[in-house]
């Protein structure tokens, strides 16, 4: 998925902690944490959960190392047996989650990862070494080796690289590029271009080179728009897919629950997405559908959602013809586990059993 | 391979002097800024270079790559290289010479590894390949770095096929740097190697297990121990023969409980030898250099982040190249992590020097803002470095934030390192001093039990520090039939001390236990965290400091056991008893020192504020002032009537008693100072009353508020 010479570039400091911390908004509050404690007291009442406790145990089960991530060392657990299922350990010393591994683990992994490595073919990509490293994780996990909890991909199987090729071809075909454009009061607030070629992502650009590609822009983003779109074309590929909103919508809608919220900001063009490839048509007509049933069963207080949103949904549906999705090809819903875990960043809800 | 040049015997070399280099009658400060030539088209390379010497920058930087220049040569001969010859963008040569046109000296770093976040850390594929080359893992499986965008096997630092190919390597663009080192070209500093560290594989048992790595233990152990029969008695074993001496593949000191002593001298025997083993592939590394004509410019090696859980020894690497530098990338938030790393630079090394102060980032890190990096650089400095080089000054492929942009244009950032810049040469920074009375020793033989016990293999104790961890946060909590967990507890006495010299604004720094004795013993009070067991080595150096008049003060414990478990008498420097250490007592400590032996605190301010002075003579000419806590406005006292003026804003500000310097959450302020005229006599501050954080400081605070 990532070519081995993939270029990237074009982002100053701004641009790019900008576009990290759409996907990780959590990210600003955890860098701004104090490091570096000595030893972790037990969680106070009223204290809030934070970071994760990590222990690990000997053959016999007996603790030899016990750290909160955030509070530092527990030295009162170690040479002890573990004293409690994870999740009471959670509670005492006021942990999100907990890893348990064996000692030695780690380096069995290392191990098992090099051998799959010798025996791939040395053109396998990244993404090939990744799987192949989650495999091996996966491996322990179910040998008890490795404990994880709550644990969040439980259910998610590790899909082969030709499964997550097939679920990225829908979204970026070989020889195009996506675009993302994103402002804050009509200023650039990042932008961000990639290309597939070959099967890899091999090039992801941000501003600098989006603004010039484009040359002088007109000040209105729902217009200048199709100049980025024409622009990148005449630069990188053509555009399979171009998403141009201001920054705000977006990284709500990323962290949103709610069904219907894209396709309701995407109805009133507070998202543009231009041009939209099949499978985004077909998760946005889902999406406009879920909203409406959801909008349906309960009072609108006067909005006249349905009417904002059927005509859209059903020219959608009308428009795809075969809705293969990418959730259909890797067995799981990406942005689900993506909103989840926005959700989670953002410090809502708290991980349960 | 053979030599092919012969050294430039007579040709005047680069001197450093402070934080300079003297080239004959002139003296430049140690200041560059990155820019890679072969990822810019060359059109933009005048640009930028003139945007870098624009910054206040006399020095430009680059690595030269391997892969990039080595192309495969015809069918059964050896590799060829492009300089030029077929991409213009590789053209070497013509890079730093248009440098020298341009009046900039150039810093050049060929490698091998150069990281610099290309495929393969910039070493050709056929290299990599070669499983002569590779490092083995203790099941004689490659080692695999699993950095994007391609995971590969990394080489071994032992492996003679490695070195044999990389004198080709040295050989290739010595042709081109030879005709271009100082005086001839703009040449003056040369990097050997990179961020040594084992390619971040560096977990106590990940690596390495070459034939070759095996055979350098046993020379190694021979060394140390004597012979295969020293070996034995240190091991508590009856080797045979040295094929029976194995290198250790998990920690397997305890046995039911019980520590198992000729075991734990073996790992620690490990622990040691992979120092060595990174300190000798430098030393030869630099030896090939030289046979390659690159005899001439100062040599400088560089150690990456998280360097306090590294199998490296700075003191040691420093006797195989001239320079040896920590490299930076920081967040804002981690005040104490750069104040540590700093202070044992300023400490053990005699330029503290970054090869690598982050300006912009890789992609694939925690991101760093300019603030954070801009924070980070002026902390360093505030603490002692006195040399750096901005990386990266101009942008380049999988990176983002350089200065300048990958079209040669300064970006709006850009004018605060123009005025960081301006004000260090304004300053003669490279010439000032921090004083620093207290040493605090760090124990190699400690920081080694604490990398023997880590638990988490390739998370390795220097991965774990440099996400902001601890390198101790890894390591096994049991005692292991001492009397504490001294795997933890030697950090955790470092940092006692460490918190109450801050505490009553003394300035200290941190000296390897490898450094000569030189960088101790101009300390008026060193500090060594000791416990039950001690490299004698080490303690010899405490017992002729305390000879030599200074304060050797140590503790919790007497050492009974040397560093190989074995019952040793430890005599008590300067005939002191060991001290014991807990956070009531620390503070009196602190206290005891600053009475006896007047320690100066200059410009104090209340905690978590903290001041750092740098003279230049008898002049007081920089004051920094650091803020790791929220919004605040420091209250600094004045030694006599001050005005200042910060580098940055050029906000003027001034006090009779007091300074008070408004500081933003998590920041550092440089203040240049210009002392009034009417200077009053210095009345000599005496220490607080009782061992309370800054209580005099708090004294004259209330002073200042009533005038």
């Amino acid at each position: 998925m990532i070519a081995a010479d993939i270029r990237f570039e074009g982002f100053d400091v701004r641009s790019w902690t900008n576009l990290v911390s759409l996907f990780m908004p959590g990210l600003p509050a955890r860098l701004a944490r104090d490091p570096d404690p000595t030893d972790a007291p037990t969680a106070r009442e009223g204290e809030p959960k934070a970071g994760s406790l990590l222990l690990v145990r000997d053959g016999q089960g007996l603790v030899l190392a016990a750290q909160h991530t955030q509070r530092g060392r527990i030295p009162e657990l170690v040479g002890e047996p573990q004293g409690g299922t994870l999740p009471e350990l959670c509670a005492r010393y006021g942990a999100h989650r907990a890893l348990v591994i064996r000692e030695g683990v780690m380096e069995e992994l290392a191990e098992r990862l090099a051998l799959r490595f010798a025996a791939s073919s040395p053109e396998s990509g990244y993404l090939g070494q990744v799987l192949m490293l989650l495999r091996a994780a996966r491996e322990l996990m179910d040998a008890g080796l490795v404990e994880l909890w709550p644990n969040p991909i439980a259910n998610v199987p590790v899909p082969s690289p030709a499964t997550v090729r097939r679920a990225l071809d829908l979204l970026l075909p070989n020889d195009r590029a996506a675009v993302m454009v994103l402002w804050d009061q009509g200023q650039l607030w990042t932008a961000l271009t990639i290309r597939r070629r070959g099967g890899d992502i091999d090039l992801v650009a941000g501003p600098d080179l989006v603004t010039r590609w484009t040359g002088p822009l007109g000040g209105d983003w729902r217009r200048d728009y199709r100049v980025m779109v024409d622009a990148v074309a005449r630069a990188v590929a053509p555009v399979h897919f171009g998403l141009f909103a201001e920054a705000g919508t977006v990284r709500s809608l990323l962290a949103a629950a709610d069904p219907g919220a894209w396709a309701r900001e995407v109805a009133v063009r507070n998202v543009v997405l231009q041009p939209m490839p099949r499978p985004v048509m077909a998760a946005l007509g889902a999406d406009a559908v879920r909203g409406v049933g959801r909008a349906s069963a309960r009072a609108l207080g006067g909005l006249d959602l349905a009417g904002t949103l059927l005509p859209l949904a059903q020219t959608l549906r009308a428009r795809v013809t075969q809705a293969t999705t990418v959730t259909e090809i890797l067995g799981f819903d990406p942005l689900a586990v993506l909103g989840a875990a926005l959700r989670r960043e953002d410090g809502e809800g708290e991980p349960s059993e | 391979m053979g030599s092919s040049r012969p050294s430039a015997r007579h040709r005047p070399r680069p001197v450093l002097e402070g934080g300079a280099l003297r080239l004959g009658d002139q003296l430049v400060p140690l200041r560059s800024g990155a820019m890679h030539y072969w990822r810019l088209p060359r059109e933009h390379w005048r640009d930028a270079l003139g945007e870098l010497k624009a910054l206040g920058l006399p020095m430009v930087e680059t690595y030269a790559p391997w892969s990039v220049h080595e192309i495969a040569g015809p069918e059964g001969e050896g590799p060829r290289f492009d300089f030029g010859e077929k991409d213009p963008r590789k053209d070497l040569g013509a890079f730093l010479d248009l440098a020298h046109e341009q009046e900039l000296l150039a810093f050049v770093r060929p490698g091998p590894h150069i990281n610099a976040e290309m495929t393969l850390f910039g070493l050709p594929e056929r290299v990599v390949n070669d499983p002569d080359v590779q490092a083995r893992s203790p099941r004689g499986n490659p080692v695999v770095l699993y950095f994007p965008p391609k995971m590969f096997p990394i080489p071994s630092h032992a492996s003679e096929a490695y070195f044999e190919a990389l004198a080709g390597w040295y050989e290739a663009v010595g042709e081109v740097l030879a005709p271009r080192l100082w005086p001839d070209g703009p040449v003056v500093l040369l990097q050997i190697d990179n961020e040594a560290g084992y390619f971040f594989r560096n977990g106590p048992y990940c690596q390495d297990y070459h034939d070759d790595a095996v055979g350098l233990w046993h020379g190694y152990l021979a060394e140390r121990h004597g012979d295969l029969a020293g070996t034995g008695e240190a091991h508590r074993e009856s080797y045979a023969s040295w094929a029976e001496v194995r290198p250790p593949v998990a920690f397997d000191a305890m046995e039911g409980g019980q520590l198992r002593p000729g075991a734990l001298a073996r790992q620690l025997d490990w622990a040691g030898f992979q120092e060595h083993l990174l300190t000798r592939a430098i030393g030869k590394m630099a030896a090939s250099a030289r046979r390659a004509g690159l005899d001439g410019p100062a040599t400088v090696h560089n150690v990456s982040l998280g360097d306090g859980g590294l199998p490296v020894s700075i003191p040691a690497l420093g006797e195989e190249v001239d320079l040896v530098g920590l490299d930076y990338y920081h967040g804002a938030r981690e005040h104490r992590m750069v104040k540590r790393r700093t202070l044992y630079l300023a400490g053990t090394q005699e330029v503290p020097f970054a090869p690598e102060l982050g300006v912009g980032a890789p992609p694939w890190f925690t991101p760093l803002s300019h603030e954070d990096s801009l924070t980070t650089a002026l902390t360093a400095l505030a603490y002692g470095l006195r040399g750096f080089n901005l990386y990266m000054a101009v942008d380049r492929d999988r990176w983002y934030g350089g200065a300048i942009d990958v079209f040669g244009h300064p970006r709006p950032e850009a004018a605060d390192w123009r005025r960081l810049l301006a004000a260090l040469e304004e300053s003669e920074f490279h010439a000032l001093e921090r004083q620093a009375k207290v040493a605090l020793l760090w124990p190699r033989e400690y920081a080694r039990l604490a990398r023997a016990t880590h638990l988490l293999g390739a998370l390795s104790p220097s991965t774990l520090e440099a996400l902001g961890a601890s390198p101790v946060s890894g390591c096994r909590g049991d005692a292991l039939g001492f009397e504490e967990p001294i795997q933890l507890a030697w950090w955790d006495a470092l940092a006692q001390v460490a918190n109450a010299l801050t505490a009553a604004n003394v300035p200290y720094v941190y000296v390897d236990g490898d450094a000569p004795i030189e960088r101790f013993a101009e300390h008026a009070v060193v500090f060594a965290p000791s416990f039950a067991f001690a490299d004698p080595a080490r303690w010899g150096k405490l017992e002729e400091l305390a000879e030599r008049g200074v304060h050797v003060v140590y503790g919790p414990r007497l050492p009974t056991l040397d560093d190989t478990l074995r019952e040793r008498a430890f005599p008590r420097p300067g005939g002191r008893a060991p001290t014991p250490l807990d956070p009531s007592t620390t503070h009196a400590l602190v206290h005891d020192w600053i009475d006896r032996f007047d320690l100066e605190r200059p410009y104090p301010a209340l905690p978590p504020v903290d001041t750092c002075l740098h003279r230049g003579g008898d002049r007081d000419a920089v004051l920094f002032v650091l803020n790791p806590g929220p919004r605040v406005e420091a209250e600094i006292s004045l030694p006599r009537p001050t005005v200042a003026r910060d580098a940055l804003s050029g906000e003027p500000l001034s006090g009779e008693d007091t300074l008070r310097v408004p500081m933003a959450p998590r920041s550092v302020r440089m203040l240049l100072l210009d002392e009034v005229k009417r200077p009053r006599p210095k009345a000599r501050r005496r220490p607080a009353k009782k061992a309370g954080d800054g209580a005099d400081v708090e004294t004259k605070r209330k002073k200042g508020g009533a005038s």
